[in-house]
C-alpha cells in the first residue's frame, strides 16, 4: 500500500541521507504545481539507499529553464530531469474548443506543438548531460463532440494521439531521452481520481495529492536502473506461491493450478513471471519440499506455465531458506541485492528480511488473486536500454547449468577449461557495443576494479577521445554465447597508461578470461612503446572477487597504485583463443 | 474535536501542539502556506470523513475559521 503525500513530506524532513551509498540529482520541471514530488522522491530514494538532491523549477517555468543556458536548472546539473507538461497547458484554448477550428487548422497546431516539444528536447540536450524523461499527454475522457468524437476528421483525441506518437518518435532517436507514459498513468488510476477540480482551482494542481506517491513510484523506475539498482532475479517459493496447496500433503490432482478461481490466480501469476523471464529476468526456486514431489508437479502438471527449463536454479530441499538464497546467489553469480523473493509464508518473509536485508522480500498477502498486481507494481525490473545480452539471459543461465555439470564430471580444472573451447573477441566501442559497455559499468559489482559508473553518453564521449581506449570482449564457448561480458577503459599518455575501468561479468569469472584480456592490453601497450601501466583497486562491499587480480597478474604496489613494468615478460593463458575485431 | 484537529495541524505544519490556538494563522506559523493548507484540507477530510467546498477552503484565515467550518460539517 502506498503512503500519503503528507507522510512523505514529514518523513523527508527527518531522514538521514548521508548514510546512503549512491547519489543522484533530480531536476523536476512542470507546467503545473507539483509540490511534494521532490520530497517523495527523496524519501523513496533514501529507502533504496540513494541520496537524492532535487531541484524543482518554479511553477510553469519549464520553457525559461530549458531555453536559457544559464538557468538554475543547468547550474544545478541534474543527472536526470523529469519534464511534465499537461495537455491543458500544451493546447491552451484549443483544449476546450478544438472544434472552433477546421481539421486542417488542428493539424497545423499539432505540427507546431510537436516542433515546440522537439525544440525543448534538443535545447535541453545541448545545454545539459542529464537524462530527460518527458511525459506524454493524457487523452481526456471528455470530448466536446461527444460520442461522435471517434468519427471526427482529425478530431480532438486524434490530435493528442498524434502528438504522443511523434514524441515517442523523437525519443527513439535520442538515446538520453525517454517518454514517460503519463497517459497510461492516468488510465491506471483514473482521470476522476487524479484530476481534482478543487485542487486545480485553488492551486493549479493537476495531480491530486494522493497520487503523487504513485507517480513518484513510476519515476523511481528510471532512477533505479540508472544507478544499477534494478533487480535481475526472482526467487520463488512453490506451495501457495506458484500453485495452491501443499505438495506431499495434498494429492497431485488437488493442487490448485488452472481450474478453480484460486487456480487461475496462480496461472496468471506464472504467465507474468514467464513474460519477465522472456525479458531476461532470471527465475529460481527456493522451497521446502521433497525434491521428487515438487519436480513431479513442475514437470507433469498440465496447469504449469513455467517449466524446468525456465529456472536457473532449483533449491528444493529441507535446508534453511536463507541458506538456500545464498546458494542461489553463489550458483548464479549474482549479488543478493539483485534478488526479489516471493514466499507466501509471513514467517519466511520475516526470516529473510532479518537474515538477508539486501534481498527484496515481497510482502505477499494471503489471497493469491493479488499476486499478479503486486508483481506488476514493482518498479525494480526496469532497464533503460535492452541489449541482446538481456534478452538471451534466460538461455545463457541454462547453458551455465550445463557448464557446471561438465565441471563436476571433469577431473581437473585445466581439463575443464580446455574442453570449454573458449573464444574471446575483443571489440571496439561503437554504436552496437556502447549501450552494453555502459550497462556493464552500471551493473557489475563483483569483478570490478574501480566500480566507476558511466552512462551511455559518458562512454560515447570517452570513445571519441584520442587519449582513451574503450573496449569490450565477447565470450563464446562450446555451450554457447555469453555475449559481451567484459569492458575496459584506459587513459593514455605518452609514457604510461592508466586503467580507469576493468570489469568482468561475474558469470565468466574463473576461466582465465580476465588474464587473457589484461595480457592483451599489456601487449598492446608494449607495442606502442609504453613503459608502465598503472591500475587502481578501489575496494567496495562487493568487489572482493577482483581484489587479488592485479597482484596475481604481476602488478606491483607503488604508493597507492598497482603498476606493471612492461619490461617484464607478459604471460597469457593458452587454453583459450583470443581475437581482436 | 480540538485535540484531533491540533494533532493534525501540528503534523502538517511541523509545529508543537502547545503553539497552536484559535488565532494561529500564516502570520504565527511559518510553514502555513498555500500548499500546506491544501495538505491540511486533505488530512482533515480523510480524518473527519467530510468534504470542504472551494469557498470554505479559501475562506480559512486562522484556526478559528477551520473550527467553524468543521462544525458546519457536523464535526463536534
Amino acid at each position: 500500500m502506498e503512503r500519503k503525500l503528507s507522510e512523505y513530506i514529514s518523513l523527508s524532513q527527518t531522514i538521514d541521507v548521508t548514510k546512503s551509498s549512491k547519489k543522484i540529482k533530480v531536476g523536476i520541471l512542470s507546467s503545473f504545481t507539483i509540490n511534494g514530488l521532490g520530497e517523495t522522491l527523496t524519501v523513496k530514494c533514501s529507502e533504496s539507499d540513494i541520496e537524492c538532491k532535487s531541484y524543482v523549477a518554479g511553477y510553469n517555468q519549464y520553457n525559461q529553464e530549458i531555453l536559457d543556458p544559464k538557468s538554475k536548472l543547468y547550474s544545478f546539473a541534474p543527472d536526470i530531469t523529469f519534464l511534465i507538461i499537461d495537455i491543458r497547458t500544451l493546447l491552451n484554448k484549443i483544449f476546450h474548443h478544438p472544434y472552433s477550428i477546421s481539421s486542417s487548422e488542428r493539424k497545423k497546431i499539432v505540427k507546431e506543438k510537436i516542433s515546440e516539444l522537439r525544440n525543448l528536447i534538443l535545447q535541453f540536450k545541448k545545454n545539459c548531460n542529464s537524462k530527460l524523461i518527458i511525459s506524454n499527454f493524457s487523452l481526456p475522457s471528455y470530448s466536446p463532440s461527444g460520442l461522435i468524437e471517434t468519427k471526427s476528421e482529425f478530431g480532438f483525441h486524434d490530435m493528442i494521439s498524434e502528438i504522443n506518437q511523434e514524441l515517442s518518435g523523437i525519443a527513439k532517436d535520442e538515446s538520453s531521452v525517454y517518454v514517460y507514459n503519463f497517459n497510461q498513468f492516468i488510465s491506471k488510476f483514473g482521470e476522476k481520481n487524479i484530476f481534482d477540480y478543487r485542487q486545480f482551482f485553488i492551486g493549479d494542481i493537476k495531480i491530486a495529492f494522493d497520487y503523487i506517491p504513485y507517480l513518484a513510484n513510476d519515476l523511481m523506475g528510471y532512477v533505479k536502473p540508472m544507478l544499477g539498482l534494478n533487480k535481475k532475479c526472482i526467487v520463488l517459493d512453490l506451495d501457495n506461491t506458484l500453485w495452491g496447496g501443499i505438495v506431499g500433503e495434498d494429492e497431485f490432482d488437488r493442487i490448485e493450478l488452472g481450474q478453480s478461481s484460486n487456480g487461475k490466480a496462480f496461472v496468471e501469476f506464472q504467465k507474468h513471471l514467464l513474460s519477465l523471464w522472456q525479458q531476461g529476468i532470471i527465475l529460481a526456486i527456493n522451497s521446502k519440499n521433497n525434491f521428487e514431489d515438487a519436480i513431479k508437479v513442475i514437470r507433469e502438471h498440465p496447469g504449469m506455465i513455467l517449466k524446468e527449463e525456465h529456472f536457473a536454479s532449483l533449491q528444493i530441499n529441507w535446508n534453511d531458506k536463507a541458506q538456500n538464497l545464498k546458494v542461489i546467489s553463489e550458483e548464479l553469480n549474482i549479488g543478493l541485492g539483485s534478488i526479489v523473493y516471493f514466499d507466501d509464508d509471513p514467517v519466511n518473509q520475516e526470516r529473510i528480511k532479518q537474515e538477508i536485508p539486501e534481498v527484496l522480500t515481497v510482502k505477499l498477502p494471503e489471497d493469491p488473486s493479488q499476486y499478479t498486481d503486486i508483481l506488476m507494481s514493482l518498479n525494480d525490473f526496469n532497464v533503460l536500454q535492452k541489449t541482446d545480452e538481456d534478452l538471451k539471459r534466460g538461455k545463457m543461465y541454462s547453458q551455465q547449468r550445463q557448464r557446471t555439470e561438465l565441471e563436476q564430471s571433469t577431473k581437473s580444472i585445466d581439463d575443464f577449461l580446455k574442453q570449454l573451447n573458449i573464444k574471446v573477441t575483443i571489440k571496439k566501442a561503437d554504436k552496437f557495443t556502447i549501450p552494453r559497455i555502459s550497462q556493464l559499468t552500471l551493473k557489475t559489482n563483483q569483478f570490478n576494479l574501480t566500480t566507476k559508473r558511466y552512462q551511455e553518453e559518458d562512454i560515447l564521449k570517452f570513445s571519441s577521445d584520442n587519449n582513451m581506449i574503450v573496449g569490450c570482449a565477447q565470450i563464446e564457448d562450446k555451450f554457447g554465447d555469453n555475449g559481451i561480458t567484459n569492458a575496459f577503459i584506459i587513459e593514455k599518455n605518452d609514457k604510461e597508461w592508466k586503467i580507469d575501468t576493468f570489469l568482468l561479468s561475474c558469470r565468466i569469472i574463473g576461466r582465465g578470461i580476465e588474464d587473457a584480456i589484461i595480457s592483451h592490453i599489456l601487449k598492446e601497450a608494449k607495442n606502442q612503446g609504453i613503459k608502465k601501466i598503472r591500475a587502481d583497486f578501489i575496494p567496495t562491499k562487493k568487489n572482493s572477487p577482483a581484489e587479488a587480480f592485479l597482484p596475481n597478474c604481476g602488478f606491483k604496489k607503488e604508493n597507492e597504485y598497482w603498476v606493471y613494468d612492461l619490461n617484464n615478460p607478459i604471460k597469457s593463458p593458452n587454453h583459450l583463443l583470443l581475437e581482436v575485431e | 474535536m480540538s485535540e484531533k484537529l491540533y494533532n493534525i495541524i501540528s503534523k502538517v505544519f511541523s509545529v508543537p501542539i502547545s503553539e497552536i490556538n484559535d488565532e494561529s494563522s500564516p502570520e504565527t506559523i511559518e510553514s502555513w502556506d498555500s500548499f500546506n493548507v491544501l495538505i491540511l484540507v486533505d488530512e482533515l477530510e480523510s480524518n473527519f470523513n467530510i468534504k470542504f467546498s472551494v469557498s470554505e477552503i479559501i475562506d480559512v484565515k486562522n484556526v478559528k475559521d477551520i473550527k467553524r467550518h468543521l462544525k458546519n460539517h457536523g464535526v463536534v
